[in-house]
């Protein structure tokens, strides 16, 4: 199929295989994962020295930790004696040191090898040199993000550049202080689908009046199908008898004090790429952070987070915490039943995009560049 | 009597690693101001106890987690089983000086062998 044979209104996405081809899923690890900034942890996750959390970033599992001076620290959770896994927990913590089980090689919280046996017999060996291998590592919004390149990008202009770009700020984002909101719940999905999908379908609302009846109540405009990432600081309105964002429009928590009287009765989605969605409305943010295993595997964590005095009180958040975890199965089904389509001989060639989803077309193309591939 | 360090060099919370001796000598500086020296091969394994942790008067082996009472050498937690020596410390115009003592040392089966 060429462009030229289709009708005005379509544009072509990504052929089937892109989906479903483990070539292009290593592709992706290496030239997206692995070398731009990803967002991996919540900062107060890793609540003093010592405690620690592992995370799947492209093909390496990264070992994030808190040192002495609270600092936070990655490292591939590699050692560097024979290969072998230092934690294989999803988190945890150790008292002062990080030590290999296979032969004690161990490592302190900034990574420098400190002990190991017979360590004393072999003074030529540095113990910087041979320390865990670093991870550069950005704390930002209470998150902490990693990348694995070796000259990364300034964070700056990969991150907060797309920040700005959807809101026309940072501050409009800061006023959310979102560092200091708690964690009233988090939610992990294991989705079977392809990374792409699930960014995809969060970039569009062409299908939000079909899947999702709960969210169209709150945000009328959302029948209409449009993205509220389309133009620069737009955010979706409340309908006007919704009070606040919940499952039935009732009332919500309380008001995240910086929010502006603009961005009141709003609802603002952010894609940050190449994993990360930020969605703020007045009184809570939900953020999703996407880890993909396989090329037809993702795990998503979902974290609700209010301020600190709603979450401390107790009170009941089910009706806020449910209209967004319905969303989030209703999209993960969508983009599960999709991703049954990827390998059939129909969506070869791939299929199409109608207008209020050829902003997609763009996020193909992101794609395409750092694969330093095209469709010619 | 051995000199070690600069009293100046060795800050509360630290160790020195006299190597000039074999076998090689831990000096510690607790917390509270206290100086003590040991064997710095844990009696276990060969590792460096100066590469430990001390708190309090106890340094805990960076490999397996034995712990030695820095008084006496005496074994405090496992898998240890013998204490390390204890040596002497004393401190003049500013340097620290180790009294090595003439009991036999506890070192663990490869430290043994290459120091016999």
């Amino acid at each position: 199929m060429t462009t030229s044979s289709l009708p005005q209104s379509l544009i072509t996405t990504l052929p089937g295989g892109h989906y479903t081809d483990e070539n292009v899923f290593a592709l992706e690890q290496a030239r997206v994962f692995e070398s731009m900034w990803t967002c991996v942890v919540r900062a107060a996750d890793l609540a003093k020295p010592g405690a620690f959390k592992t995370v799947q970033v492209g093909r390496e599992s990264v070992l994030v930790t808190r040192a002495r001076d609270n600092s936070i620290r990655a490292f591939l959770n590699v050692c560097r004696h024979r290969g072998a896994r230092i934690r294989t927990e999803e988190s945890g913590e150790v008292k002062r040191a990080f030590q290999c089980p296979y032969h004690a090689w161990t490592y302190d919280l900034e990574g420098k090898l400190i002990a190991a046996p017979n360590l004393t017999k072999m003074p030529d060996i540095d113990r910087v040199e041979y320390g865990l291998v670093n991870v550069h590592v950005r704390e930002w919004l209470g998150y902490v993000w990693v990348n694995l390149s070796d000259e990364p990008v300034p964070f700056e202009e990969e991150v907060q550049g797309q920040i700005v770009e959807r809101l026309g700020d940072l501050g409009s984002i800061e006023n959310y202080d979102i560092p200091n909101l708690g964690l009233a719940r988090r939610t992990v999905y294991d989705v079977k689908s392809n990374w792409k999908l699930i960014v995809e379908n969060f970039m569009e609302c062409y299908h939000c009046a079909t899947i999702h009846p709960e969210l169209t109540e709150v945000i009328p405009e959302f029948a209409e199908g449009l993205a509220t990432q389309l133009s620069v600081g737009h955010g979706a309105e409340f309908g006007e008898d919704v009070e606040g964002f919940t499952v039935d429009g009732s009332a919500g928590a309380d008001r995240i004090d910086g929010v502006s009287e603009d961005q009141d009765r709003r609802y603002y989605g952010l894609t940050v790429r190449p994993l990360m969605f930020v969605n703020l409305v007045p009184d809570h943010v939900i953020l999703h952070r996407m880890f993909p295993l396989a090329v037809d595997r993702t795990i998503v964590e979902c974290d609700w987070l209010f301020r600190k005095d709603v979450v401390d009180s107790g009170r009941d958040l089910d009706s806020s915490i449910e209209l967004f975890h319905r969303v989030n199965v209703q999209d993960f089904e969508a983009c599960e039943r999709t991703q049954l389509g990827m390998g059939s001989r129909a969506y070869a060639k791939g299929g199409v995009l109608v207008p209020s989803e050829h902003h997609i077309g763009a996020f193909h193309e992101w794609v395409l560049d750092r694969l330093g591939t095209s469709l010619a | 009597m051995i000199p070690a360090c600069a009293l100046a060099a060795l800050p509360r919370g630290e160790a020195f690693r006299l190597d000039t001796v074999e076998p090689p000598i831990a000096v510690f500086h607790t917390d509270d101001g206290e100086l003590y020296a040991v064997d710095d091969t844990c009696t276990h394994q060969d590792a460096s106890l100066a590469d430990g942790w001390l708190e309090g008067c106890e340094v805990e082996c960076p490999l397996h987690a034995s712990r030695f009472d820095l008084r006496t050498g005496e074994v405090d937690a496992p898998p240890a089983k013998l204490p390390v020596r204890t040596h002497g410390v004393v401190v003049e115009d500013g340097t620290v000086y180790v009294v090595p003592s003439d009991l036999p040392p506890n070192l663990p089966p490869g430290a043994r062998a290459r120091t016999a």
